[in-house]
């Protein structure tokens, strides 16, 4: 059963998610807890937020699926197709259940840019689910860019007229997970604290401060040389990388002690720069991701 | 010479501690102790090349330190080494002289200061005009979108309306002509 007080629990990440993972399962097992639905809709993105979390570790994604949530419907991962899946999501809509949304809302010619479906032989558009499923749903979760605030999706000039979730659900509380793609773990832990203590706290923007809250520059094993003004003229030096363009200093999560791939690498330790994938208004406000003429001193530009 | 005496001084600790260092790691048994000596020597190292930039840009400034002994293992520019008589400075690695505060800028001569090619980054906001060239939320000398080198005033009231304080915290280089 449990340790005694002395020695301390280990606190490396992986301890602290195995305890987590047991204690959802005991209280599982004993009925204290329920799982809860989940229905994952991808509208108009890429899908990389969902190919991200199926790299979860502690919780695995198989983990969540099968014990934490009854996953619904997710166009990416179920059986069911055509107007059989989306009659599947249309089922949910009288139950309770969590909604996860990634991918912008297109707005376009009524949200005909981005089709998801079909029903009752009527084209399901993104804008349509968003609606519908975002009205009835008693949590909203925004995973990735696109979702919370257009990411990519809406970047200019934004030809499907794609807007953040919130902008169509504009009296629903939504937990924000930016990120282009969010790490599994920001997705997996935030809907594990959903099921086991309820809404994680947030900052004035909607995400979860246990993992958006540090900014990288203050985190980041390459401060020494930006303090001392040593900068990276070029990808693969080991030093700064302020002056081709990092956008470390602006963008708030735990990348530099998280990190990436099974928690291996992050773009910085692998000598590039952040692009702030996780600050609102990325790509547009992000850009340029990577500059060589602020460094370079050529004579004749 | 005083100055690079002292750096020498400098160096030679940071060699020691760096020795030190690597001592304690190779005997170190647990492995869970080592992150502190390990970040300890990174800095250490971090510290060095510090010194040996500043080192080697004192070199390239001044034949000048050169000139009077024998030329030392350091690499000397090709083209500086023969310049006796000018004065010494000790410029810190990556920073720009500081500008005088009273600098007179046309919107025209603004845009001189983009950031590119190893220029300063200069905006300007309620005619006054700022360095963002080091700070930390203009990488690259650009920031959510914008470029430096311009008149931001009206940007800056709508993005930062009530953060005064930021400009408090620019250096300030001169005005609007
Ligand atoms: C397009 C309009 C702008 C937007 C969207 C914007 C956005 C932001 C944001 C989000 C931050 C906070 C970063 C963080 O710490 O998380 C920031 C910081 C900052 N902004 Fe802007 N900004 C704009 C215009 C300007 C202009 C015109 C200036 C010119 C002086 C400026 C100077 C700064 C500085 C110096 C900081 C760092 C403040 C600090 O040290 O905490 N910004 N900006
Ligand atoms: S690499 Fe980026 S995050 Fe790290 S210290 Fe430099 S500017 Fe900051």
């Amino acid at each position: 059963m449990k340790k005694a007080v002395l020695p301390p629990d280990s606190l490396t990440n992986e301890a602290i998610a195995a305890r987590l993972t047991n204690a959802a399962d005991e209280n599982l097992k004993k009925g204290l807890i329920n799982k809860r639905n989940l229905v994952y809709l991808e509208l108009n993105g890429c899908s990389g937020n969902i190919i991200s979390l199926l790299n979860g570790q502690n919780p695995s994604f198989e983990y969540t699926l099968n014990s934490l949530v009854d996953l619904r419907y997710s166009n990416s991962l179920m059986a069911a197709e055509g107007e059989q899946a989306s009659e599947k999501l249309m089922a949910v809509l009288d139950e309770d259940f969590i909604l996860a949304v990634e991918g912008a809302v297109a707005l376009k010619n009524n949200g005909l840019y981005n089709v998801i479906g079909s029903l009752d032989g009527q084209p399901l558009t993104g804008l349509q689910a968003a609606t519908t499923l975002g009205e009835r749903a008693s949590h909203i979760l925004a995973v990735g860019a696109c979702a919370t605030h257009g990411g990519v999706s809406a970047a200019k000039p934004n030809p499907s007229e794609s807007v953040s979730l919130q902008q169509v659900l504009t009296d629903r509380e939504i937990i924000k997970l930016p990120g282009c793609p969010v790490n599994p773990d920001w997705f997996l832990g935030t809907l594990a604290h959903l099921l086991l203590y309820g809404e994680p706290e947030t900052d004035n923007l909607g995400r979860p401060l246990m993992f958006y809250s540090t900014l990288i520059h203050d985190r980041c094993p390459r401060r020494p040389f930006f303090d001392r003004g040593i900068f990276a003229e070029k990808l693969g030096d080991k030093t700064c990388l302020f002056k081709l363009g990092c956008r470390g200093p602006v963008t708030r999560t735990d990348c530099p002690t998280r990190q990436w791939n099974g928690h291996v690498n992050w773009p910085i330790g692998d000598d590039t720069p952040c692009i702030g994938c996780s600050q609102f208004g990325f790509p547009d406000a992000m850009a340029p991701f990577i500059s060589f003429d602020t460094t370079r001193v050529v004579k004749d530009e | 010479m005083q100055n690079i005496a002292l750096i020498r001084l400098q160096m030679n600790h940071l060699v020691t501690q760096a020795r030190q260092d690597i001592h304690s790691l190779s005997v170190m048994d647990d492995s869970s102790d080592n992150s502190q000596t390990l970040q300890r020597l990174w800095d250490t190292v971090s510290s060095m090349h510090f010194l040996s930039e500043m080192l080697a840009n004192q070199a390239m400034m001044a034949g000048y330190y050169f000139s009077t002994v024998p030329a030392p293992a350091l690499p000397a520019q090709p083209g500086t080494a023969a310049q006796p008589g000018v004065p010494p400075v000790t410029p810190l690695p990556n920073q720009t002289l500081p500008p005088p505060g009273d600098l007179t800028l046309t919107l025209q001569e603004l845009e001189n200061y983009d950031g590119k090619n190893g220029r300063p980054a200069y905006v300007a906001v309620g005619g006054v005009v700022y360095d963002v060239t080091n700070n930390r939320a203009w990488a690259a000398a650009t920031h959510f979108g914008l470029v430096a080198g311009k008149d931001y005033t009206a940007e800056f009231a709508s993005c930062h309306a009530g953060q005064e304080a930021i400009l408090a915290t620019l250096p300030i280089v001169g005005r609007l002509a």
